[in-house]
């Protein structure tokens, strides 16, 4: 029933696409991909150990995962799910890329490490030495600042990349997890309370921004740029936020531990569900969803439109990227993919928008 | 059928996860270790179907065919607690607790040092695409690994102290496979943490595999007389291969049929008895009266009291 609704509901909306969603099973070592229009998982990439995060690489072309216990960054390909590469290094759980392109960071949560990588060469740059937990990575929209949440020690830590230093570390409150920049401030969900915090980089003072329910987890931006989405991870909830005013709009109980969510070009929501091994398709606009079963302890998700015109990185052309893990400077016009240029640290990061389908945009500026 | 089961299974879990377990971390302030306590309501809830599938299997058959009939089965019950402190995970846990801060400073210096662990698929990347016999040959080497700690248990008289614990039962039954001081559970997850490092730990996504071997290493405890014929016995550890390494005859370094899945490391290394005919009675006529009658927690300090007296009588 739920599945026919769900249906009805995809190809009403939208009758000649047939978008894919990229699961990370973190449980049992797998990818699964499902395809959206018939709702059903039609395919399961094996890994090694244990997956959690899924990043889009700067010039749009991979999906970048980590498996965190293998050791391994997958470099994937966004439209066949064929994996192109595997690149060895230590522990990638959180990941995430500089707006400008240059850099990849890392949190390694189980060994207490932050590592700053070269993100064409993949050569290690620094490793900062944590207490606790690095859990998960913001950026500036300038590539200047990364922060990270420390869950074991309740702070975070904020890098300067002009100086390659640990600038400070700041008391946020218990276990904070999912971080993003929203309107030159960070949200931070904290796990072990209700709230979810700003944390201003420039006075570091730290206020409640909102709160959604127990076990507050991370906020997503949508692709409107007018709305964060807030999950709970103990009461199970997920929460319309306004982004510029912390009001919450709307809360929607949804059991099974809503954890990463990922947006379609539509707004629809996609999250994956830890504790019950699904992922849900959420259309906000009619509260219509359903579920779709995935493998055991699913986290990280990717939402690939497979429609003309839209690539990997529509996301960063929405009004929405703005704020988000990975920030753009300003919102970007056009559509179509994106691709980073070679920008150095504290100088214009500009970012460069190609129009169009991948196949049809100018050639992309390398980053090596 | 699958996906019936695989929807009980994560009705079950979830349900104990997200009304019990986690409201309670969040109440304690544990928030931060709730996705361990998730893999750990995995791990229990696996537990209890093991130890269900197990028992359900391995009684008939010693009702069967016992190869000894006890007036009381007193004796017993100390390795069903054993048993259930193993397999539910609590023992697992606490060591998680105890050695969580240790193997993640450990697993940090590892990295400094510029050295990332590999996986054995990175060594043969063939095995990528071959999940399942990526897992058999995971099972084959950590089982030599198993058949060489064992071998070493049974060599050095202070390890000995501690295994004659497992050796001691004279009312051997499949519940006396989980029968170790934590002593030696700990040097055992210290030795497969190792082989973790150099070769990476195999994938746990293959659950009913899991269930299987957990079924056949109970199995090779069992009070049953059973062999699996001239070449099975060669092949796969039998009741009757592993009774005669529990034989009285058999103790300390005097010990046959180390094999803990796989026969064929007694056969390579020469220790293997294929004598079909022979279920010899179990026991340690060396160890102290509490290895063989006392509780759990008595034997747990016994335990201690022996491993000292073997290091000191060693340097005397």
């Amino acid at each position: 029933m739920w599945r026919a609704a769900l249906l009805s509901l995809c190809i009403a909306a939208a009758p000649a696409r047939a978008d894919t969603v990229y699961v990370l099973n973190s449980g049992d070592a797998s990818i699964s991909v499902v395809d959206v229009t018939t709702f059903t998982e039609t395919r399961r990439i094996p890994l090694l150990r244990e997956a959690h995060h899924i990043v889009l690489s700067p010039d749009g072309r991979d999906l970048v995962l980590g498996d965190s216990a293998a050791n391994e960054l997958i470099f994937l390909d966004p439209q066949t799910g064929e994996i192109r590469r595997r690149e060895r290094i230590s522990n990638p759980y959180h990941l995430e890329y500089s707006p400008n392109g240059r850099f990849l960071v890392v949190a390694s949560l189980r060994r207490d490490h932050i590592d700053i990588y070269d993100a064409a060469s993949l050569t290690l740059l620094q490793r900062f030495r944590q207490r606790d937990k690095p859990s998960h990575v913001a950026f500036s929209p300038d590539s200047r600042w990364f922060y990270v949440t420390l869950q074991g020690t309740g702070q975070v830590a904020a890098v300067d990349l002009l100086t390659s230093s640990l600038a400070w570390v700041q008391d946020v409150g218990p276990e904070p997890a999912g971080i993003i920049w929203n309107r030159g401030k960070l949200v931070i969900g904290l796990m072990g309370r209700r709230d979810f915090v700003t944390l201003d980089p420039e006075t570091r003072e730290v206020r409640v921004a909102f709160q959604v329910g127990r076990g507050a987890h991370t906020a997503f931006a949508a692709p409107d740029g007018r709305t964060l989405w807030a999950t709970s991870r103990v009461d199970s909830r997920i929460a319309e936020v306004d982004a510029d005013t912390y009001e919450v709009r709307r809360v929607f109980d949804i059991p099974g531990g809503p954890d990463c969510l990922a947006f379609d070009p539509e707004g629809r929501i996609f999250a994956t569900l830890r504790w019950t091994g699904r992922m849900l398709a959420f259309d906000p606009r009619t509260g219509e969803n359903a579920q779709v079963r995935v493998g055991r302890s699913p986290h990280g998700i990717f939402v690939m439109p497979q429609r003309q015109g839209v690539g990997a990185d529509f996301a960063f052309a929405a009004p929405g990227a703005v704020s988000g893990s990975r920030p753009m400077a300003r919102p970007v016009a056009g559509g179509g993919a994106v691709a980073g240029a070679v920008a150095p640290v504290g100088a214009d990061a500009a970012i460069r928008v190609n129009a169009g389908t991948p196949g049809t945009h100018p050639p992309r500026p390398t980053l090596r | 059928m699958t996906d019936f089961l695989q929807d009980q299974y994560d009705g079950v879990t979830s349900w104990l996860f997200e009304v019990l377990l986690q409201p309670a971390m969040y109440a304690l302030g544990l928030m931060n270790w709730a996705d361990e306590a998730f893999q750990w309501m995995d791990f229990f809830v696996f537990g209890v179907i093991q130890v269900i599938v197990v028992a359900a299997v391995c009684l008939p058959l010693e009702r069967w065919r016992p190869v000894e009939r006890w007036e009381s089965h007193g004796l017993v019950w100390t390795d069903v607690l054993y048993t259930l402190l193993s397999r539910l995970g609590i023992l697992p846990l606490l060591g998680f607790i105890l050695f969580y801060t240790a193997s993640s400073r450990i697993e940090g210096m590892i990295a400094d040092s510029g050295f990332v662990p590999p996986t054995l698929e990175t060594l043969l990347p063939w095995l990528r695409e071959a999940p399942l016999v990526a897992l058999a040959l995971y099972i084959v080497i950590l089982d030599f690994t198993e058949y060489w700690r064992h071998r070493f248990q049974h060599i050095f008289p202070w390890w000995w102290a501690l295994h004659s614990i497992h050796h001691a039962q004279t009312q051997m039954t499949f519940w006396t496979d989980d029968r170790n001081h934590i002593l030696d559970d700990i040097i055992a997850a210290a030795w497969f943490g190792i082989i973790a490092v150099a070769i990476g730990v195999p994938p746990g996504q293959f659950p009913i595999i899991l269930l299987v071997l957990r079924l056949a290493e109970s199995l090779s405890h069992a009070n049953v007389r059973l062999d699996f014929g001239r070449l099975g016995e060669r092949l796969l550890v039998s009741p009757r291969f592993h009774r005669l390494h529990h034989g009285v005859l058999s103790v300390g370094n005097l010990g046959k049929n180390y094999g803990v899945l796989l026969p064929v490391w007694d056969w390579i290394f020469g220790t293997a008895d294929f004598r079909r005919d022979h279920y010899p009675r179990t026991g340690d006529p060396d160890a102290p009266a509490t290895y063989v009658r006392g509780g759990w927690l008595a034997q747990q300090a016994a335990g201690l009291r022996q491993v000292w007296r073997a290091i000191t009588a060693r340097g005397a």
